[in-house]
Formats: C-alpha cells, structure tokens, sequence
C-alpha cells in the first residue's frame, strides 16, 4: 500500500500521541499484532465468503468456519449462479440502475448547483435554506407515497422505478458538495467567457463543469457506491417482479428460496461485492477524502 | 459569497468600443441568465419536491386512514392508529431494541474509532493506509449482502464458536433469544466502524501542529497534549460525528432485518423491521400480521420520526453550545 500523495493528508513524519512513548520497538510490534489479529477477524466474512464460492455442497457444510475448499476449487459454482439462479439478470440489472443513477445525479445536481452558484438568480438563498431544512426534516417511511407516485406515472415494475428513486435520495447532498466547489471557481474565468459571448448553456458545458473534476469524482463513486449497495428501495420495487432484482435484493430473496444451493450463493455475493471492492481499492483517495469532506463541511 | 458582477463587463466593454457585434443589452443578458438559472434548477426541485417533500407531507395524510395500498384510501380513522401503536408492546419492543442498539453500538463504535484514529495518525506508526484500508472494506460493501455473509457463517460455525467460548450446548448466535441483538450490534460496529475512522482521522488533521511544538516547549508529555490539546480541538467535530453515529444508528434496518429477521421471537425486531412488516406484510418477521395497513405503518414511521426529530433537536442545542464554548 504506498502512502498518500494528497497534501491535505500529511505524511511527514510527526510524533503525536499518548502513544509516542509506546511506538518505539516491541509496543509498536504489540500494536501491529493487535491490529492484525482483529483485521483478519475484520476481513474474514469476506474471505469466507469468497472460500465458500469454491466448496462443494457437503464441504459446505462439513468446514464450517475453514475458509478454504479441501478438496478442489469448484468453479462450477459460478456458472451455477450466474446461469441457473439467473445473477447475470441480476448483475446487468444492477449496471444498469447503479450507472443511470449516476448518470441523471452528477448531470441534476451539477446543474441545480451551477444555476445556485455562478448564476444571480432571485431566491437562490430560498433554494438554499430549502435544501438545509429538508436534510432535518423527519424521513420515515416515504417510500409508501413515493411507492403511488412511481405507480401513478407508469412506471412500476420497470427498473426506471428504481433509478428514480435512487437519483432523488442522492441529490440534496451531492448538490451541496457542487455548490462548494463550484463557488469557489474564480470568477474571472467565466467572465472571459462572458466577454467571448458565451452562452450560458456553454458556460456550464465548457467552462465551470470540465473545472469540476475531483468533486464530480467524489459524486459519482458515492452515488454508484449507494445505488449497488442499495437494499430497501429496489426490495420495495421488485416485491412483485423477481426478474427486475438488483444483486442484493437477489441474494437476499436467494436465501428464503426453499431450493437452496448455498455456495452458489456465496458465489453469487461474491459476484456482487468484488466490482465495488476493486472500485475502492484503485480509487480509495476520492473514497476516503469524499468521507472526511463530508464530516468537516 | 461576494463576486464581481459579471454582467457590467460586456457593457463597460460596449461603452469603450460601440461596435463591438456580440454584446447584447444589459436587460437580455440579465434576463436570460435568470431564465436559464430556473431552467438549470427545475430537475432539481422538481424531482425533489415529488420524491421528497410531497412524500413527507403525504405520508402525514396516510396516518389518518386504514389502507391496505391497493385502492384508494378511504376509512377515515383519525388518530386511532397512533393510540394503537402506543399501546402496542411490539412497537415498545422493537423501539426499546433499536435504543439499545444505539446506546451500545455509539459509544462502543466511536470509542474504538477515536483509540484507532489516534494510532493511525501516528506518523511512526508504519502500514497505516494499510490498516485504514483494512478497517474501511466493509463500509464500502452492501449491508444486505455483508448481513448476509454474516449469516450464514455464523450458521456454518456455530458450533465452533461455542466452542471458542466454552458454550454448551452449542448454538447459532444469530438464532438465540440471548445472543441475537448483541449479535445485531457487533454487526452494526463491524460495517460502519471505518466511517467513523476516517470521520476522526480527518478531525486530528485539523488540530494545529504549533500547538504540539508550543506544549512540547512547556514540557507537557504525550498524555497531557492529548488531553488539553487534542481532545478539546477535535471536540466540536467530534460532536458532529456523535450526532451522525446517533442518527444513523436509530435508522438501522438491514442489520436487523437481514441479519436475524428480527427474530427469534422479536429479540432483535427494530423499529424499521416493525414497520416493514405493517407496510409489506410480515412473513419475514413471523409475527401475524393479518392484513397490510399503510396507514398503521405510516403512523408508527410518523411516531419514531418525531422521537428521532426530538433527540436531533436535543443534539444541535447542545452542538450549539459546544461551538459557542
């Protein structure tokens, strides 16, 4: 793992805390054993899950907590999940809702947030104090008028059910993290573009959107993040149209089946969590400066 | 946030040089800039105002009626479904379930974070970005999914782990009346501990390094800059992190619902699960709930809405006073 190159994240070497003392030689060695230990209890869901993708059924059951097949790999497993329990259907239906979602989230709240920041319109501090409340105001079950208002415009048992609702659940938050970043584009550079005849249209397209790259990435790995993951929203809109489940809908409907092939399940999560894994583990940065922004503005 | 007014520019410049072909007068620019600012914003606010708003107010409606969500509402009941869900001890179960949840799972969860946090932070420390790595996984994987590898692990190593803590006869955690809530809970700290993490390794970046040197220079040692330097810096972030941690931990739900089904016998039942079951039907939580009643279930959301929107009032009073001190 190399180290951050982020100047927001500091890597020079500092001598902190209540544990300086301690952090020379065998404590820090007692640390590191600590922390290992519990890592591996940490990743071991993951593991297990992964080693069970390859058992057969009988070491399935006869391994217990081993993670790893004793006999050979079973790759057999896969095909099953992906062919017969029918997870491609699965797996594409959650590209398409996740990457949709994204889509209409980063296009929806870039331009809510360019209109609020570098256009001088009345009532944007309305908008604005709008956006505030409404983090605050009380959710609960919403899901029940969103449920007769997605049936009332035609389009339950579609995944555009889903990709709808999920693009509204992500654009309160996504706008505010826009708006931050695009007012604190220096004017001058749209100003240039004013003077040239720029059109607001291609203000937008050509000049303060390209400037808004690290903020449309953290945008986008948190939306595609929520929406892969997302469990209540496609469970609600698929209740009666199994072929529309996303992965972890599936899985879950999977485990209640009567007919269970239990490492083909393990396959099937273990189709459904890698993709997102790897995303974090090449992009993880934007991930955790994406978290640490959030908690510090 | 002040900025030059971009609409004198062209003018100013239309002033100096006439002919200038492209500027237009000040009045069109100005008012196509506000058109298009509304066009910009309409997905926006309309997509929030149906998804969000309307929702929260219709729902308020709903609470009023019986309504099994197939024709249109009709029974008016007035507020009947609210005396029963404070009679109902269900609710008082699953309510007294999800505070628990919360009481162990917070303090537990950030104590830990802020000790990890502290370590981590520690430039002597080596392998951090491999810890912190480490830690994150499960934030970035589906609850539902992890709730579910969960599961059945600890269905296949019941046994051992009884072993391992000298349990006899074996059981299943995840399907004992004793065991099945705490289960829930060290769920709940497992997927979101690196939240927090990151939540207070971010915080610690912000405390002054002159500080450190200043208390270095009076002699303080590594306990007493902890102690009036660090802590009290990082506190008014800290106390946002709590009043996330609560927030979020009162909302749980797959943790429950997938990991236990609630059960068994609604040991771990959650408020979230309770409604579920009046809003969907109940089959995964095994109480009989004879019939769906949005209007039932409506009315126990509205009710722990108001107990969570109270306990976020209490929150950002005291987050006010802890900034003002």
């Amino acid at each position: 793992m190399t180290t951050l190159t982020n100047p927001n994240y500091p890597t020079k070497r500092r001598s902190r805390f209540l544990l300086e003392p301690l952090l020379g030689g065998s404590a820090q060695l007692a640390i590191h054993v600590i922390l290992i230990i519990i890592g591996i209890v940490y990743v071991f869901p993951f593991i297990w899950t992964l080693g069970s993708a390859f058992k057969t059924s009988t070491e399935f059951f006869s391994l217990g907590l081993t993670p790893f097949p004793a006999g050979g790999w079973q790759v057999s497993n896969f095909v099953k999940a992906w062919e017969g329990a029918k997870f491609s259907r699965y797996f594409l239906n959650t590209v398409f809702v996740s990457v949709m979602t994204t889509f209409f989230v980063v296009i929806i709240t870039s331009m809510a947030a360019f209109g609020l920041a570098r256009l001088k319109i009345p009532g944007k501090n309305l908008v604005l104090g709008a956006i505030a409340l409404t983090f605050f105001l009380p959710r609960g079950y919403t899901i029940l008028p969103v449920f007769q208002i997605v049936k009332g415009l035609g389009l339950l048992n579609t995944l555009w059910a889903i990709i709808l609702t999920g693009t509204a659940g992500n654009l309160l938050i996504n706008t505010l993290l826009f708006y931050g970043y695009m007012q604190a584009v220096p004017s001058e550079i749209e100003e240039a573009a004013v003077m040239d005849g720029a059109t607001v249209l291609q203000r937008y397209l050509r000049v303060v959107l390209p400037l808004t790259g690290p903020v449309m990435a953290t945008v986008s790995l948190f939306t595609f993040m929520n929406s892969w993951n997302d469990f209540f929203t496609p469970l609600v809109f698929t209740l009666g149209r199994p072929e529309l489940q996303t992965l972890a809908v599936g899985i879950y409907s999977f485990v209640g089946d009567t007919s269970r092939d239990w490492t083909a399940l393990c396959a099937a999560a273990t189709i459904s969590i890698v993709p997102v894994v790897l995303v974090f583990l090449v992009l993880q940065r934007y991930f955790i400066e994406g978290f640490a922004g959030a908690v510090k503005s | 946030m002040a900025k030059p007014n971009l609409l004198k520019i062209p003018v100013q410049k239309s002033a100096a040089n006439p002919a200038m072909p492209r500027t237009r007068p000040i009045w069109s620019l100005r008012r196509s800039e506000i058109v298009w600012g509304y066009l910009f914003m309409i997905p926006f606010v309309v997509l929030v105002c149906v998804f969000t708003l309307y929702p929260i107010l219709g729902s308020l409606r709903i609470t009023l009626y019986n309504w099994n969500g197939l024709d249109n509402p009709t029974q008016f009941v007035g507020l009947r479904h609210f005396a029963e869900v404070a009679k109902d001890p269900y609710f008082w179960n699953a309510f007294k379930n999800t505070v628990v949840y919360t009481a162990v799972l917070v303090p537990v969860q950030l104590t830990l974070a802020l000790l990890l946090a502290l370590v981590l932070n520690n430039a002597k420390m080596r392998f951090r970005t491999f810890y912190r790595t480490v830690y994150f996984l499960p934030v970035v994987t589906s609850l539902a999914i992890g709730a579910i590898a969960v599961r059945l692990m600890l269905g296949r190593g019941g046994a051992q782990i009884s072993e391992l803590f000298g349990i006899d006869p074996p059981i299943s955690p995840i399907a004992s009346p004793q065991f099945a809530l705490p289960s829930v809970i060290l769920f709940g700290i497992w997927h979101s501990f690196g939240i927090n993490l990151v939540y207070f390794l971010a915080a610690l970046q912000t405390v002054p390094e002159e500080l450190y040197d200043a208390a270095k220079v009076d002699g303080a040692n590594g306990n007493q800059r902890l102690l009036y330097i660090t802590l009290p810096t990082i506190r008014p972030l800290a106390t946002i992190i709590v009043f996330f941690a609560i927030l979020g931990s009162l909302q749980v739900f797959e943790q429950s619902f997938v990991l236990t089904g609630g059960g068994p016998f609604f040991a771990s039942e959650v408020v979230s699960g309770y409604i579920y079951s009046y809003a969907f039907g109940g089959s995964a939580v095994g109480r009989s709930v004879s019939s769906v009643n949005i209007g039932y279930a409506s009315a126990a959301s509205l009710f722990m809405s108001l107990v969570v929107l109270g306990i976020t009032i209490i929150q950002a009073v005291v987050l006010r006073r802890t900034r003002k001190a």
